[in-house]
């Protein structure tokens, strides 16, 4: 299909007057994790490219180079306490040694990748967008129960997401009331991701309703390994406001062939005091997800990391504070809690809009909890990030 | 004080009934120049803080059924380019669009009071529609000089049980046309935080336009200066325009 999509679209941006825009990104990095320093970071320029050679057809692409630095190689298993260790296929009981970790090393490459692709049709009422693109259902702002797609960073929330090959369309049929399909179509329909929607409004608030199928990976506790097989998502959300205070519901029940049937709910609210204090806070209770430290292995450390499940345990509140205080410096501050086994981080952050288009960001975080928890495993950190638009 | 004349009391009401009746006409007047049915509009935005640090940015906007819906997109500076805001009955809804992350957010009503992109607008003041004839009840004051143009100056007090966006404003309108050059914003304490001025008056397609508006912050020593670049009133909008379907383009 990618070569399809590169066929239409190639002639097309030659000829059509393209704009050209996007972003350079410097990001410094200094963890604390288990008695040892780490420093790491990246820089990112990313190109973005957009035509429209008439006014029912958009192509856009975007060209991401990304270069690391400090520590580049890292274990697996730094990240995971020494009970998931026992847990893995990597852990030998006869011959490893509980005081030292097993090994499964990862290396940052420097990348150069087309991250987005996309030709976008407007038929009439339909548009269809064809190729690599970024695709970012629910309305949760931490957690999005519904989005099969992406996986979130906590700490950053609100980054961008890499693109998606698929086929998407979109049917509004009336001002509030759409009608939405995505394929991901793969070499059979058992390895293919389908995902239908409905959006529509009543007063103040806006539903959506979606149902999905798709291949997805899981721990099989028969085989103590993992397998993949079909999944199935039944969801929706709501989003609106209930006395001046912005409200939202998203929630899926998933349903998969290994495991018994699980439901993921969240619940935001979030308001704008006349001091100008923003506050958001959300709750999310994901029923696949471990309640006691104890029963955690090493595939439910691993499923969190790589977004097949959209949290390590079961219960989190996130918590954001900001207040732009200054000129073009706002305050903010967030705040993550593992009800399960009672972790945490608090993360305040310093945005200084230092020209037009450049920001200067700096996060610190602290961890609580103890060494064996989500969050208590690492101790502290500082994030520095430059971000210049052109 | 007590009046004891009947005849006075009744000179009095009257007077205070006519007055009102004209505070009533003029804002009817206001709001008809103020809203034209459909509107397109290119324009910059400059906002200059206390400390006199600026910035400019430049959008696209449109408007249909008397402002009760509004499309605005901005296309710089490169780093908010292709943000955008849809605002439905009269900004009661509000919805916004985020390219980066491709993502749209309903926002609750109390973000209505939110500085649109840090100026000194809020999104309800960038909203259109009846608002001042049906949030505030209007007292005529009397006429006035302003910016040296004779003006009607009326008194708009908010009505509490309609959720005005002030408690209190004061507005100027031309004697000659009931073009509005001048208001005044009142907050809870009765304080005079913000003013706007509308200047550069030009006849386009038979509809006063203020090319240039300014809208200063007192408490803030911030102020906001917006300028139209393009406007046409001829422009109709197409089926399904402000919708979200369109916010995301």
């Amino acid at each position: 299909m990618k070569r399809l999509v590169l066929l239409l679209i190639a002639p097309m941006v030659l000829w059509a007057q393209p704009e050209f825009f996007g972003y350079f990104e410097s990001e410094a990095d200094i963890m604390q994790l288990g008695g040892q320093r780490y420093s790491f970071g990246y820089n990112k320029l990313r190109l973005d490219v957009e035509a429209r050679p008439s006014d029912n057809i958009l192509i856009g692409a975007n060209l991401t180079a990304q270069s690391y630095r400090g520590r580049t190689t890292w274990n697996l298993f730094d990240f995971l306490p020494e009970h998931a260790w026992l847990t893995s296929p990597y852990f030998d009981p006869a011959s490893s040694s509980i005081s030292e970790a097993p090994e499964i090393p990862f290396s940052l490459q420097d990348t150069l990748f087309l991250n987005n692709m996309y030709l976008k049709l407007s038929l009439g009422l339909l548009d269809l967008t064809l190729g690599r693109q970024q695709i970012s259902p629910g309305v949760g702002y931490a957690w999005n129960p519904t989005d099969i797609f992406n996986t979130k960073t906590l700490m950053d929330p609100s980054y961008e997401q890499p693109g998606v090959s698929a086929i998407r369309m979109e049917l509004p049929l009336r001002d509030r009331l759409t009608l939405s399909a995505i394929f991901q179509p793969k070499e059979d329909s058992y390895h293919s991701t389908e995902q239908f929607g409905v959006k529509t409004g009543l007063g103040s608030f806006d539903f959506e309703f979606t149902v999905a199928e798709y291949l997805a990976a899981d721990f099989s506790p028969q085989s103590m390994g993992a397998l993949k097989s079909q999944k199935a998502l039944v969801g929706g959300s709501i989003i609106g406001e209930i006395m001046e205070w912005g409200v939202w519901f998203e929630g899926a029940q998933f349903t998969h062939v290994y495991n018994d049937d699980y439901n993921e709910t969240v619940l935001g609210v979030d308001h704008t005091f006349d001091n100008s204090v923003y506050v958001l806070f959300e709750y999310l209770h994901n029923e696949s997800g471990v309640t006691d430290k104890a029963g955690l292995t090493f595939f439910d450390y691993v499923y969190a990391l790589e977004g097949s499940k959209h949290s390590l345990m079961q219960d989190y509140t996130f918590l954001y504070l900001m207040h732009p205080t200054f000129d073009y410096v706002s305050l903010s501050a967030l705040a993550i809690t593992n009800f399960n086994d009672n972790s945490g981080t608090f993360a305040p952050q310093l945005d200084w809009n230092a020209f037009e288009d450049t920001n200067i960001s700096i996060q610190g975080s602290l961890f609580w909890g103890e060494d064996d928890t989500e969050f208590g495993l690492q101790d502290w950190g500082v994030r520095l990030r430059l971000r210049s638009d052109f | 004080m007590r009046l004891k004349n009947p005849l006075l009391l009744l000179l009095l009401t009257s007077t205070l009934c006519a007055q009102s009746d004209l505070a009533h006409t003029i804002m009817v007047a206001v709001t008809d120049i103020m809203s034209p049915v459909n509107m397109y509009n290119v324009g910059t935005q400059t906002i200059t803080t206390s400390s006199g640090k600026e910035r400019t940015f430049e959008m696209e906007s449109w408007s249909a059924n008397k402002g009760e819906k509004s499309l605005t997109r901005y296309t710089k500076p490169a780093a908010i380019r292709g943000q955008a805001f849809l605002m439905l009955n009269n900004a009661d809804d509000i919805w916004t669009y985020f390219p980066r992350t491709k993502r749209v957010r309903k926002l609750a009503s109390h973000a209505k009071k939110q500085k649109v992109q840090g100026s000194d607008f809020t999104y309800e003041d960038m909203g259109g529609g009846d608002t001042f004839l049906t949030q505030f009840k209007s007292s005529y004051v009397g006429k006035e000089e302003r910016e040296g143009v004779s003006c009607h100056k009326i008194e708009l007090t908010g009505i509490p049980s309609e959720d005005p966006p002030y408690p209190k404003m004061t507005l100027w309108a031309r004697d000659s046309d009931y073009f509005p050059i001048s208001i005044d914003y009142y907050n809870d304490k009765g304080q005079n935080h913000k003013s706007l001025t509308l200047s550069d008056i030009q006849t386009i397609e038979n509809f006063p336009t203020a090319m240039t508006m300014v809208m200063t912050n007192h408490l803030e020593r911030s102020s906001t200066l917006m300028k139209t670049v393009e406007a046409t009133y001829a422009w109709e909008p197409p089926k399904g325009f402000f919708t979200e379907r369109n916010l995301k383009k």
